[in-house]
């Protein structure tokens, strides 16, 4: 019930976020050719100081053009579009999930109805996981098609593993924002304190010396990359003592995040 | 074997105490009517009973089960509805009733239909067009349709006009003749008094004890409010107790108040109420500190 509830609240977001996500796509994949041409004679990334922005360039100006593009829809298709519209369309998603509850009085009479609060977490949470995710690899899925248009091609399982990377990192904020969305009497409360975490972040990340620390330094272009390209494993990515381990921990993050909005929702008084 | 069983319920929010020591008993089958003023923890009260809310210290059975521990159990076979109900505004009426009673096995078909003749609204509209008295009918069958046990409705006569109040009586009566027990707040004490097999009396957190609301609302059949010709000055043999803003006034009478009313010039008197027991007159001789005094009751 409060999950077919939650889908309809949610479906033309979700349908809007996928087609936002697909036009993002098409264009940097149709234009490739001509932008690889530019590439090539620009040295301008390659010769950048900062190192993160050198790699890029030197990745998407590989002399490979089939590299090359493999780390150009890294860099698009992930560390742009998915970082970027995903983690809008989670918070955008997440934001209203409780604190719209409140705010239109119906959170007494949801918490009424004779069913557990971890159930109408669990039943408000999962159809709002699948609406920014499935999009992920369904629109990453059609690259491989777009691709094909210019005679190029992705290689599937590695865009489906860097695809479930992207998918947990959506997740991860879908989490934190339903989390932030049991604490929050209103929606702009919520869109407030998220929206400051996610600025936050970026200002750690755009910081060379401490961008370490950045929660999008566990979903950038240096990680999608070597996804992309084979040279990070699947066992790589979930082992944190043999690999990188970046997928685990973002899965980690994801599950505590869940777990406060649950612990939250079982405390909340009305 | 009674269906609420309540002893020495405590609860705080903070530092402010809202429930102290409410001892209650309701017997299956009764019709239980609460008053008291805004904040005296009538919904607080409710919302325990549903373990919405956890108490502090006290024993309380609902169904003959702790709300603290089997809250899902209670809600299966009880119906609750909030006293601040917000209803889905994005939903239509139909899609609203659809969702709410979906979450409880059984339905009471007859009674659905009755109170969709009677509430006569328009269900396939988004409820966001509806007046805050449709929401609140909306609501009503939300809680009223499941074939639960017990009703617990915190104001179901808000919004609603004197038609569908007394429509609304009728169906409460029904529901009871049916062995439903139900507990009610309300603000209306006239309505409730008439539907109500026993009123409570919930004052800073506890009961008034039945005596002493008995002998306040004796007192107050002998207040008298009356609105007096502009030009005409107060009669003898009557004391102002209360002067209101729109120049009524309520008269402690020396004598008789339908004597002391008879003797009034022609024309003096605009209008009058006798023995009308308000509940704002009764919170005000409850709330007098000269007289005031609290007590538990079952």
């Amino acid at each position: 019930m409060i999950a077919k509830k939650t889908w309809r609240e949610i479906r033309v977001m979700v349908l809007v976020y996928m087609l936002i996500l697909e036009l993002l796509a098409i264009p940097v994949i149709l234009l490739w050719p001509d932008i690889y041409a530019d590439l090539q004679r620009s040295t301008l990334l390659r010769n950048m100081g900062i190192d993160w922005l050198k790699r890029i360039g030197e990745g998407v100006g590989n002399r490979d053009s089939d590299v090359a593009f493999i780390n150009w829809a890294a860099v698009m298709l992930f560390f742009r579009s998915t970082n970027l519209v995903g983690l809008a369309a989670a918070v955008l998603v997440g934001t209203g999930l409780f604190a719209r509850e409140r705010e239109s009085q119906t959170f007494e009479f949801l918490l009424a109805r004779p069913v557990s609060r971890g159930s109408i977490l669990w039943q408000k949470f999962w159809p709002c996981a699948l609406g920014v995710t499935v999009p992920i690899f369904l629109v990453n899925a059609s690259a491989i098609f777009w691709s094909h248009c210019i005679d190029y091609d992705l290689p599937r399982w590695e865009l489906f593993l860097a695809s479930l990377h992207a998918a947990i990192y959506v997740l991860c904020f879908l989490a934190f924002t339903t989390w932030i969305s049991v604490l929050s009497r209103v929606q702009a409360h919520v869109a407030f304190w998220v929206g400051g975490f996610t600025i936050v972040q970026i200002g750690i990340y755009l910081t060379q010396r401490i961008r370490q620390w950045s929660l999008f330094r566990l979903a950038d272009f240096e990680w999608y990359g070597p996804i992309m390209t084979g040279n990070t494993p699947m066992w790589e990515m979930f082992d944190p003592i043999r690999g990188h381990g970046f997928t685990t921990y973002l899965l980690l993050a994801t599950l505590l995040f869940y777990g406060l909005a649950w612990r939250a929702l079982h405390r909340a008084e009305l | 074997m009674n269906t609420i069983a309540i002893t020495g319920l405590q609860k705080a929010f903070g530092p402010r105490q809202v429930l102290r020591g409410i001892d209650l008993q309701v017997p299956r089958g009764e019709l239980l009517g609460l008053v008291g003023p805004n904040g005296a923890g009538k919904s607080t009260l409710l919302r325990t009973l549903v373990g919405l809310v956890t108490r502090d210290a006290g024993e309380v059975a609902v169904l003959g089960r702790d709300p603290n521990d089997h809250a899902l159990s209670i809600r299966r076979d009880s119906c609750y509805l909030p006293g601040e109900t917000g209803v889905y505004q994005q939903m239509t009426g139909k899609a609203f009733l659809d969702f709410a009673l979906g979450f409880y096995p059984r339905r009471q078909q007859g009674l659905y239909d009755r109170l969709l003749a009677g509430f006569e609204l328009p269900l396939a509209q988004k409820v966001r067009s509806y007046s805050a008295g449709m929401k609140q009918k909306l609501a009503l069958i939300a809680s009223l349709v499941p074939d639960v046990d017990l009703y617990l409705l915190d104001e179901p006569d808000r919004a609603l006009d004197a038609s569908v109040r007394f429509f609304l009586r009728s169906v409460l009566l029904d529901l009871k003749a049916q062995g439903k027990t139900i507990v009610l707040s309300s603000h209306h004490l006239s309505e409730v008094e008439t539907l109500a097999d026993r009123l409570e009396f919930l004052l800073d957190g506890a009961f008034v004890a039945q005596e002493r609301l008995a002998a306040a609302r004796t007192r107050l059949r002998s207040h008298t409010r009356v609105r007096l010709a502009a030009d005409v000055a107060l009669p003898s043999g009557a004391t102002v107790l209360a002067r209101e803003p729109d120049g009524t006034l309520v008269l402690l009478t020396d004598r008789d108040p339908l004597l002391w009313l008879r003797d009034l010039p022609p024309d003096a008197v605009q209008s009058a109420e006798v023995g009308i027991a308000r509940l704002e007159d009764l919170y005000q001789l409850l709330l007098d500190p000269t007289t005031n005094q609290r007590g538990g009751h079952s």
